[in-house]
């Protein structure tokens, strides 16, 4: 059984919606679920860090308030499941603006809304890994470039080859208690400094 | 009290094919009830009169005859169906009609509708009393034996959770298909025989259940030493299956028929009265029977057949039950209810065992009970020599 069910009770949700009988019956729903849920209307200006998941209704509300809300918590934004009146390509196209997981039609049933849940969380989670692992990805790809150009740099002056020149900032890093990459840059700066004295 | 239209309501229950068993038994629940309502004067001094079909145990026919009684005979509170298929039938014509539909089975959890009241027991309210029974009376290695549809598959999802937190084991899992019968259960009654479990849980259903417990009666098993236990095996199924065969065997329910208590020694001489025997009253039955009652409470109220109104009316409503009491739980519809386990005795009667204190709240979304939970705690039933 998967972790998002697992959690689920755990929890923090706030409904953004009118109490009218869709508002009442989405409070209800997440209640039986058995989440911490609260109430916010009309669209509050920040939003607090203790929320997971947001249902937030973006039927006739300015995308810009709804995103500036959104991202008001600072850090990483919460799961949002956006609750739509009307399902037509303007009003589908702000739940994309917004970066929502996973939406709602009204009249909400009671039917569905935990499906919603379970794939909204399921979904940023996983745009929350790939952004990590990108990032990571990212770096790794910058930092092998550095090490090899501070690999060049020392094939260059003392005539080694690759594998030695790669030997050598492995054993500055071992014996300074670095990393390579710590070695390489110093080695790319120290090649910089240089190479300028011979300039000037 | 003058010339005046009964109160129409519609019943739907098989008194044919593979759950007719139980569904007759809901059905006379149904019947008695509204026998004793008007033998006391009907509701607002009009009587309710039942329209009922018989669905013949066929799942698309539920949903059929719950929009024919909704639409020709204009009924708009509709009591029956037994298994889940059934209800998920006609839970859309009851919503698509605005119809008020009861519900008197135990089932899987995870619904919510505005137009139904569950009368039967959430998995929480009887899957971690009887898994903590079956371990803590028996041992941890435990078999699955299922129908194959929706109640039994979630109902061994919250088994096993429940299990492993206890450092229980499940070392088997079988599904059968309805047309399965004691020949084709013969296999996994040997296998079962043959790998020592310390106990069995069965979600079979129907005429299913009969023959399992034949056919692992047939390969040797013994209810005494190593037991199946059951959510759903009742009095009618335990009489079907005959006590050389269902001796030993354990079912966690709300209600037994053995309960000693004025109100269920009343609910069974009326019973005996108007169908001659009490053989098979089960705890689906008292369900049935219970829901008529807080459903003519609802309408005595109210005074119309209004759905909206009635459910409003029947939110936090209480009975007396057979059981002990009972309250429709107003954040969900399903119904706060007893918890007991019972062993099947030499006679083939159930001896009810162990209880818990209090009627438990029902939790129809609760993913994994906790096996600690205090509120799952039962106690001894003490043993009165008759």
């Amino acid at each position: 059984m998967s972790d998002f069910i697992q959690d689920l009770r755990d929890l923090n949700t706030l409904v953004v919606h009118q109490r009218d009988r869709s508002g009442d019956d989405l409070l209800q729903q997440v209640n039986r679920i058995g989440c911490n849920c609260e109430n916010a209307w009309p669209i509050p200006v920040s939003l607090q860090k203790k929320f997971d998941l947001v249902f937030i209704d973006v039927t006739d509300q300015p995308v810009d308030r709804i995103k500036s809300f959104l991202n008001s918590a600072g850090g990483e934004p919460p799961t949002v499941i956006a609750l739509i009146g009307y399902e037509n390509p303007s009003t589908l196209e702000s739940i994309f603006e917004i970066g929502a997981h996973a939406m709602l039609t009204k009249p909400v049933r009671a039917t569905g809304v935990l499906g919603s849940m379970l794939m909204a969380r399921r979904y940023w989670a996983e745009q929350l890994r790939f952004r990590k692992d990108l990032a990571k990805m990212r770096d790794r790809v910058v930092n092998l470039q550095k090490i090899n150009d501070a690999k060049f740099i020392l094939m260059r002056h003392h005539g080694i080859d690759d594998q030695e020149a790669y030997g050598v900032i492995r054993k500055q890093a071992m014996s300074k208690r670095t990393t390579t990459l710590e070695i390489a840059q110093s080695i790319i700066n120290a090649d910089g400094i240089l190479r300028n004295i011979g300039n000037s | 009290m003058s010339i005046q239209e009964s109160w129409k309501i519609g019943v739907l229950f098989s008194t044919s094919g593979v759950t007719s068993i139980i569904e007759q038994s809901q059905l006379n629940g149904t019947l008695l009830a509204i026998d004793e309502i008007n033998a006391a004067g009907g509701v607002r001094g009009r009587s309710i009169e039942p329209i009922s079909y018989n669905p013949d145990s066929v799942v698309s026919c539920y949903g059929e005859m719950a929009e024919r009684l909704i639409v020709d005979d204009k009924i708009t509170a509709l009591f029956g169906c037994y298994m889940s298929s059934s209800r998920k039938e006609v839970l859309p014509v009851v919503e698509r009609r605005n119809a008020l539909f009861f519900y008197p089975t135990l089932y899987e959890g995870f619904e919510y509708s505005p137009n139904v009241i569950y009368g039967g027991a959430t998995p929480n309210q009887n899957s971690v009393p009887l898994a903590n029974y079956l371990m803590g009376a028996f041992g941890k290695r435990i078999f699955f034996v299922g129908s194959d549809y929706i109640y039994p598959r979630e109902s061994n999802r919250v088994m096993r959770n429940v299990l492993r937190q206890g450092g229980g084991e499940v070392i088997g899992e079988r599904y059968y298909g309805f047309d399965v019968d004691e020949e084709g259960f013969a296999e996994v009654a040997r296998e079962i025989v043959e790998m020592k479990p310390d106990a069995i849980f069965s979600t079979v259903v129907g005429q299913m259940c009969i023959d399992f417990y034949r056919a692992y009666h047939a390969a040797g098993g013994d209810g005494r030493i190593c037991p199946i236990g059951s959510l759903t095996t009742n009095e009618a199924e335990i009489a079907a299956i005959g006590p050389e065969a269902a001796v030993g065997h354990i079912t966690a329910a709300p209600y037994f028929r053995n309960l000693s208590s004025p109100a269920n020694r009343k609910f069974l001489k009326a019973y005996n009265a108007k169908f001659g025997s009490v053989r098979d009253v089960t705890s689906c039955c008292e369900a049935a029977y219970n829901q008529m009652h807080l459903f003519a409470t609802a309408l005595e109220e109210v005074g119309e057949m209004d759905a909206d109104r009635l459910h409003e009316a029947l939110l936090g409503a209480t009975f007396d039950a057979p059981q002990g009491q009972i309250k429709i739980d107003p954040d969900n519809n399903h119904t706060y209810l007893q918890s007991r386990i019972a062993r099947v005795d030499e006679q083939g009667e159930f001896i009810i065992e162990n209880k818990l204190r209090r009627a438990i709240k029902p939790d129809p979304y609760l993913v994994y009970p906790k096996i600690h939970d205090w509120n799952f705690r039962t106690q001894k039933v003490k043993q009165f020599p008759a």
